[in-house]
């Protein structure tokens, strides 16, 4: 009944913003545009009578085609629940902050950026959160060496020399 | 005429003060004793456990878990075996989710014992310290039994259970059931109970309900602050929705609520283990799982309400051996975000009451 209603609205939310719906173990995927982010979300949060209006959590992927910034909706006082991923371009990495609508998306977002590169406009304090300042590259991306091939080499010729 | 003021101070806590709980480190801006601003730095304990579970096996990154709240280790194992069940599909056996329960509880009652050992020594309550200590040791002794490690237990495997406890695990735990209500008062009496202690979190660090939700916040931080809102009632998942028992709420918004709430969850969880050990059934505690796993294409997130709030695990799989991406949502990650905001204008020693009461963990905070 509550799924239904719920439906009903991502499916209208998905027509304006230009976006697609799935679904994956009984919860509703929203695909949308970076640029749409924040309408959609402002969106969702405010559904009459389903609101997913808890922000659960924000993590970032990378396809190797584009990043996704996906964001797991709940309610704190429903059985809603709904999944909204934001394509964001690979070579220019930029999408809206959602701190404006929940302040708990300050940390996620950091740490998007730490280990993803992606970056947050409107983000009150976009820094790396776990690496250090002058660290390079962003480890979380699929195209990132995760040890130097000099150090992998040494330690092969060992292997292979006993 | 000039107007005085004090010169505004930056003091670093951590990462190596005591009241830090591991190597967390804030630093934090004081005009006097009065707090202006806190800015939390993290990362010190952090191991890219993401980047690990990518170039590791499924059921290689189950160890890897216990190393995220490694005070309640077995529920980290149950967050992320069940996530992978869901997406393979795969039944556990009845029994091996029983157990299940059993441990989960046991890790529960384990960490806020923990709690309130180390609230009570960030207090000065010395003597608190070593008794809770000591009954946690119990616990302890009954994971050693079955699955023979104390702390990083790794005892689930995806499809069910490590292994069956032996003969002597139920009796230990059954006396360590009987003894728990008496070890509730004495902490009471000998800590909580006291004015000065009640003067130290009575009023301090107000949470509100609305600040709350909007910062994310889960798990027993969330509900000493009026939520009415706990995973194993809203959305049970293995066999909670089995089981009589409440789920704990108070409205005080303050340290003293957040740390009496755990109190309170001993309680339940107390009842939910008798209710284990009087239904469990006999039979298999592993499922038929193939020797290579290897989930369908797809994706999932599932949480679970571990001891300090919600952990959630999104796993996406590209059809090989290995994930293609494992999220982890640490609960006191989200939960510290909390700090900077209610502790300005407070005096320095109530940073060490509220960090405290939030119960947070390095190992789940840095990842």
């Amino acid at each position: 009944m509550e799924n239904n209603v719920l439906n009903r609205y991502v499916e209208e939310l998905a027509t304006r913003v230009n976006g697609e719906v799935e679904e994956s173990f009984g919860v509703l995927i929203l695909k949308v545009k970076a640029a749409s982010v924040t309408e959609t979300l402002k969106e969702a949060k405010n559904f009459p009578d389903a609101p997913c209006d808890f922000l659960h959590d924000l993590c970032g992927v990378d396809t190797t085609e584009h990043f996704e910034v996906v964001y797991q909706l709940a309610s704190l006082h429903g059985p809603q629940r709904l999944r909204v991923k934001a394509m964001v371009d690979r070579e220019n990495p930029v999408i809206d902050s959602v701190t404006p609508i929940w302040e708990g998306a300050n940390f996620l977002e950091r740490e998007a950026y730490d280990m993803f590169g992606i970056i947050f406009k409107g983000h009150p304090n976009l820094k790396r959160i776990y690496l250090w300042d002058d660290f390079e590259g962003y480890p979380m991306r699929k195209d990132y060496v995760t040890e130097p091939i000099e150090v992998r080499d040494v330690v092969r010729k060992r292997i292979e020399g006993e | 005429m000039t107007v005085e003021k004090t010169e505004e101070l930056i003091m670093n806590m951590g990462p190596q003060h005591p009241s830090m709980h591991g190597l967390f480190r804030m630093v934090v801006h004081v005009e006097g004793e009065t707090i202006t601003k806190i800015i939390p730095k993290m990362g010190y304990l952090h191991r890219g456990m993401e980047k690990l579970a990518e170039s590791r096996t499924y059921s290689q990154f189950i160890p890897y878990t216990d190393r995220l709240d490694y005070l309640a280790s077995p529920h980290n194992n149950w967050g992320y075996v069940q996530t992978v069940e869901k997406l393979m599909g795969v039944e556990v056996p009845e029994r091996a989710e029983y157990l299940r329960v059993i441990f989960g509880e046991l890790a529960r009652i384990a960490s806020h014992q923990v709690f309130i050992a180390s609230t009570a020594l960030d207090l000065a309550g010395w003597t608190l310290w070593s008794y809770a200590f000591r009954d946690r040791e119990r616990i302890l002794d009954m994971y050693e039994m079955t699955a023979g490690n104390r702390m990083t237990v790794n005892i689930m495997r995806i499809g069910g259970m490590l292994a069956e406890p032996p003969e002597e695990f139920w009796t230990a735990l059954k006396s360590f059931l009987d003894d728990t209500p008496e070890m509730l008062e004495e902490y009471y009496g000998m800590f909580f109970g006291n004015e000065i202690a009640q003067g130290r979190l009575k009023n301090v660090g107000i949470l509100t309900k609305e600040l709350a939700e909007n910062l994310s916040i889960t798990g027993p931080v969330l509900r000493a602050s009026g939520v009415d809102y706990d995973v194993r009632k809203a959305e049970p998942y293995s066999i909670y929705d089995r089981f009589d028992f409440k789920v704990p709420v108070l409205t005080g918004c303050d340290s003293y609520d957040r740390t009496i709430i755990r109190m309170d969850e001993i309680v339940e969880s107390i009842k939910i283990i008798k209710q284990a050990i009087r239904d469990i059934p006999g039979g298999p505690i592993m499922a038929k799982v193939p020797k290579v796993i290897k989930p369908p294409v797809g994706e999932v997130y599932h949480r679970v309400e571990n001891p300090k709030g919600e952990l959630g695990f999104y796993i996406k799989s590209d059809g090989t051996t290995k994930p293609s991406r494992v999220r982890i949502r640490p609960a006191t990650f989200i939960n510290i975000q909390m700090l900077p905001i209610v502790a300005k204008g407070l005096k320095i020693q109530d940073i060490v009451a509220i960090f405290a009461t939030l119960d947070a963990v390095l190992g789940e905070v840095d990842k």
